[in-house]
């Protein structure tokens, strides 16, 4: 794509192939989790990354992130390749990249107090003179979350979903991070929630200048937050490309599909919508992402 | 400095007003202190001395009634020792024995579970091998062996029993190391770059030690059984010492005839075990946020 831009974050050709165990009666295979994707992430850009459960979108979150090594491919992050760091490397990345994870009910330590907990970045990286810095600075990271400070000795089961997820996003922040990867960040909580989480994704990202790499299955969310859209189907990056040409203009058979499922808040349209299907086989699927529009890129 | 000593101290003063409202905690923190309050005072408590005895007030029943105590409380055994001065002495040995023992294998079998459940691999594969080659050598043959090569010391009892004792903990915080590893909080600790002992440290111990007290508590009771089964077979213990289970053990040949032998001996062990127990039961439950406590 593109080369020679100045993107924040830039992946190529990245590949994460588990080999299962072969067994007494079953030949060892490999399973391509995710193969061969490349995109990039500009600054104070948010992309989203769809597709359905199992098409590898958080296995490419955790590569990003430095948390599962690929097989393959690369991964750029602020002009330096991060697939390969040095260990003593690694926190510096850190601290530029954090990430906000799915289930909120299993991202907070259940024994420890969450101003602990949000201010555990902090101590880690040595940021913060004292104890009393560091605390001052969880209070900072809680109202700016909106969540009130007085929380902070309080233990994770004292909380809501809606709360704990801003509690995760006040730890990822605690670094001042310029990326977030968000791991289904909304897909646990109520619907009421989720649009609140959504906006101060939006908000953040305005105040802090923060790009993010956005996981999601819901695809109304991801129109709303995203600049630009990824799709996903089986570890194979399908189409990619701005918002509204996606959403407006899908061209590979997936998009179409994946697009005709989500419902429309209008019983009149509603009743008119018709299910696109799409019979996966792997032949069908292309191996060259080629330019429909400007910068829209679809499988073929 | 000062802030966090009033911090300590007030939580301390939650865990007492905790346990002050749980009756049955409250019960066995209470019993358990009467004895080891008893076993660390019994030299200045006055008592008969548990080694010799008076052999014409040979197995004299319980003299302890309403009107008092009399001069043999819990009776004599067949060498005239004192009964009562006997268990309380006993429970020196016995407590420290058990207590010893639980500690020592506890921290070993924490720490193994911890390694083998968070590095898995191979390392996982090599010290599971090593727990099933402990569960498979039978007790009494490794007491033999162990007690005869080095002699019956009371150190070499205690190594016997942690021995004995680890591989249930190694066990146990291995399984639930694996089922916490898996949990975002450990992927978010990893995210912020933090190191490998951190993370077990804070998010891992602290979320295992509640199995671990559960299986302290148990541990503790079956040691006590144990250090009387080796006793009797004369590996633990050895005479004119007294110690619980040797106790018991003596006093079987007196059943029909002398029952204060081995029934009050039989008491302190049941009470004791039962008292921690209860104990354990609160911690766990204390030790849980889930919980209001």
């Amino acid at each position: 794509m593109s080369a020679g831009h100045d993107h924040l974050l830039s992946v190529s050709d990245l590949t994460k192939t588990y080999r299962t165990r072969g067994g007494l009666f079953s030949k060892a295979s490999d399973f391509h989790a995710v193969k061969n994707v490349g995109f990039h992430v500009g600054r104070n850009e948010t992309l989203g990354l769809v597709g359905e459960s199992g098409s590898g979108k958080s296995t490419i979150g955790r590569m990003v992130m430095g948390l599962t090594a690929p097989t393959a491919g690369q991964v750029t992050f602020d002009g330096e390749d991060v697939t390969s760091l040095p260990a003593s490397r690694v926190k510096d990345v850190r601290r530029k990249m954090q990430m906000v994870f799915q289930d909120p009910y299993s991202a907070l330590s259940p024994r420890m107090r969450v101003g602990q907990f949000v201010a555990e970045p902090m101590v880690v990286h040595g940021i913060g003179d004292s104890e009393a810095d560091r605390r001052e600075q969880v209070v900072g990271l809680f109202r700016r979350v909106g969540l009130n400070p007085d929380f902070m000795e309080r233990y994770p089961h004292e909380f809501s979903g809606g709360q704990r997820q801003r509690i995760c996003i006040a730890r990822a922040l605690a670094l001042g991070p310029k990326f977030i990867v968000a791991d289904e960040p909304i897909t646990a909580l109520d619907v009421s929630i989720q649009a609140q989480i959504v906006n101060l994704f939006q908000d953040l990202q305005q105040e802090m200048q923060m790009s993010y790499l956005f996981i999601a299955h819901d695809l109304s969310m991801v129109r709303y937050l995203c600049q630009r859209v990824a799709v996903m189907l089986r570890g194979r990056l399908v189409e990619i490309g701005p918002t509204a040409a996606i959403f407006g203009d899908p061209q590979h058979p997936y998009t179409q599909s994946l697009l005709s499922a989500v419902p429309i808040a209008n019983p009149r349209l509603e009743r008119a919508r018709k299910r696109i299907a799409y019979q996966y086989s792997p032949e069908t699927l292309g191996n060259q992402l080629e330019e429909v529009s400007s910068g829209h890129f679809v499988l073929k | 400095m000062s802030e966090s000593r009033t911090v300590t101290r007030s939580m301390l003063h939650a865990f007492l007003a905790a346990l002050i409202r749980s009756k049955p905690g409250l019960a066995g923190a209470v019993i358990l202190t009467i004895f080891v309050l008893a076993a660390l005072l019994a030299p200045v408590l006055g008592l008969p001395d548990p080694v010799k005895g008076d052999l014409l007030a040979r197995l004299k029943p319980p003299t302890i009634s309403l009107s008092g105590f009399g001069a043999h409380p819990l009776g004599t055994d067949q060498l005239g020792r004192d009964i009562l001065s006997r268990i309380i002495y006993g429970g020196r040995v016995t407590l420290m024995i058990a207590a010893l023992s639980v500690l020592t294998g506890g921290v070993f079998g924490v720490v193994i579970g911890l390694i083998s459940g968070f590095f898995g691999g191979w390392v996982d594969r090599v010290l599971m091998r090593v727990v099933d080659m402990q569960l498979s050598v039978p007790l009494t043959i490794l007491a033999l062996l162990i007690i005869a090569s080095l002699g019956p010391a009371l150190h070499n009892l205690v190594m016997v029993l942690a021995l004995t004792s680890w591989v249930q903990y190694a066990r146990v915080v291995r399984g639930q190391v694996l089922a916490v590893k898996s949990r975002e909080y450990i992927q978010s600790a990893r995210a912020i770059a933090a190191h490998p002992l951190r993370i077990i440290f804070h998010h891992v111990l602290p979320n295992v030690m509640t199995p671990a007290i559960v299986v302290l508590t148990l541990e503790l009771a079956r040691i006590i059984l144990l250090e009387a089964g080796l006793s009797f077979l004369g590996l633990g213990i050895q005479p004119p010492d007294a110690a619980w289970g040797r106790m018991l053990a003596e006093g079987r040949t007196f059943m029909s005839t002398a029952w204060w032998l081995s029934v009050f001996p039989g008491v302190a062990i049941m009470l004791t075990v039962l008292s921690v127990n209860l104990l354990g039961d609160w911690l766990r439950d204390y030790f849980d946020p889930h919980l209001e406590g």
